[in-house]
């Protein structure tokens, strides 16, 4: 039998490609994932910046950054106790690992609950979609898209961070699957640090 | 941990630094390129120390950093547009 027919027979596989990137598999996806998420988040920014510029008059209707400084506290400190939850889970705390989780949850539902205050805040000045107080239509729109896609982000990301977590202490998912939801989460905090100067600083009433 | 806490608190720092300078009697493109600046730098600063990327393989940060830079960069193609609207409706020309 000649060395064709054995190697056939043996199923042998091919010597795979080693991988470029070196990193597993779900981490390149999430990357990929928060590298089309950038796209969809600058073309967000670049219409916002591009209907800001070409508006003479744009609105600035904020009188107080309080509540968004605040805002910011929360998402910057919640970048920091993910990043405690998974040095937990990497040593293998289970315990501080998913306490830290809910400590960034909270976060979550704390930024949730005051982004929706500032919407109904807005919302009492008659500022909706398509028409508000002070003139150009276009700043309701600009506004709501913008701030809402980073609010269904951090909401949904929320929920989905209480899930890891429960599956994490439960043992279907290990320190890896917390480290990829941390880029998740760093990835949403620092947008918001775009949207504050962007969209609030920059249109403060004086 | 230590270096963890010590990047919060950079990025607080600088975060407190643009809330300050929102409230600065600063011109519009003045402010917005000081935003730009400190907003890209808490980005590589995040990127690096809290998304880890700098201890990925090189390759691998090349491609993510190139290719974000070459989206970022396409994205600047709106403002001729949108400098040219302005005059438009400044000067009531143009297109009606």
């Amino acid at each position: 039998m000649s060395e064709a027919h054995l190697t056939m027979g043996a199923h042998t596989a091919p010597p795979m490609e080693d991988r470029p990137f070196a990193i597993p598999s779900k981490k390149l996806a999430m990357w990929l994932f928060i590298m089309s998420d950038v796209m969809t988040f600058a073309a967000c920014v670049a219409a916002y910046a591009f209907l800001r510029n070409a508006t003479p008059e744009w609105p600035r209707p904020f009188h107080s950054v309080t509540t968004v400084g605040v805002m910011t506290l929360i998402m910057i400190t919640s970048s920091l106790s993910m990043l405690m939850a998974v040095g937990a889970a990497k040593i293998a705390d289970k315990a501080k690992a998913f306490r830290w989780m809910m400590i960034t949850a909270a976060g979550g539902v704390l930024f949730t609950l005051l982004h929706i205050r500032d919407w109904m805040g807005m919302m009492s000045q008659g500022v909706g979609l398509f028409q508000n107080p002070w003139g150009p239509a276009a700043f309701g729109a600009a506004f709501y898209s913008i701030t809402g896609f980073s609010l269904l982000h951090i909401s949904v990301g929320t929920i989905a961070l209480i899930v890891v977590a429960i599956r994490y202490q439960g043992g279907r998912y290990n320190s890896d699957d917390i480290e990829l939801f941390s880029l998740f989460w760093q990835f949403i905090s620092l947008v918001w640090l775009f949207i504050v100067p962007l969209v609030y600083l920059m249109n403060q009433a004086r | 941990m230590k270096r963890y806490v010590a990047v919060y608190i950079a990025l607080l720092i600088i975060t407190a630094l643009q809330f300050v300078m929102g409230y600065q009697n600063i011109g519009g493109t003045q402010l917005a390129i000081r935003f730009l600046t400190f907003a890209i730098i808490e980005t590589i600063v995040v990127v690096l120390f809290f998304m880890n990327l700098g201890t990925e393989k090189k390759v691998f940060v090349q491609f993510v950093v190139f290719f974000m830079l070459f989206v970022l960069a396409t994205m600047n193609y709106i403002w001729t547009d949108s400098f040219r609207l302005l005059v438009f409706r400044l000067t009531g020309l143009g297109p009606s």
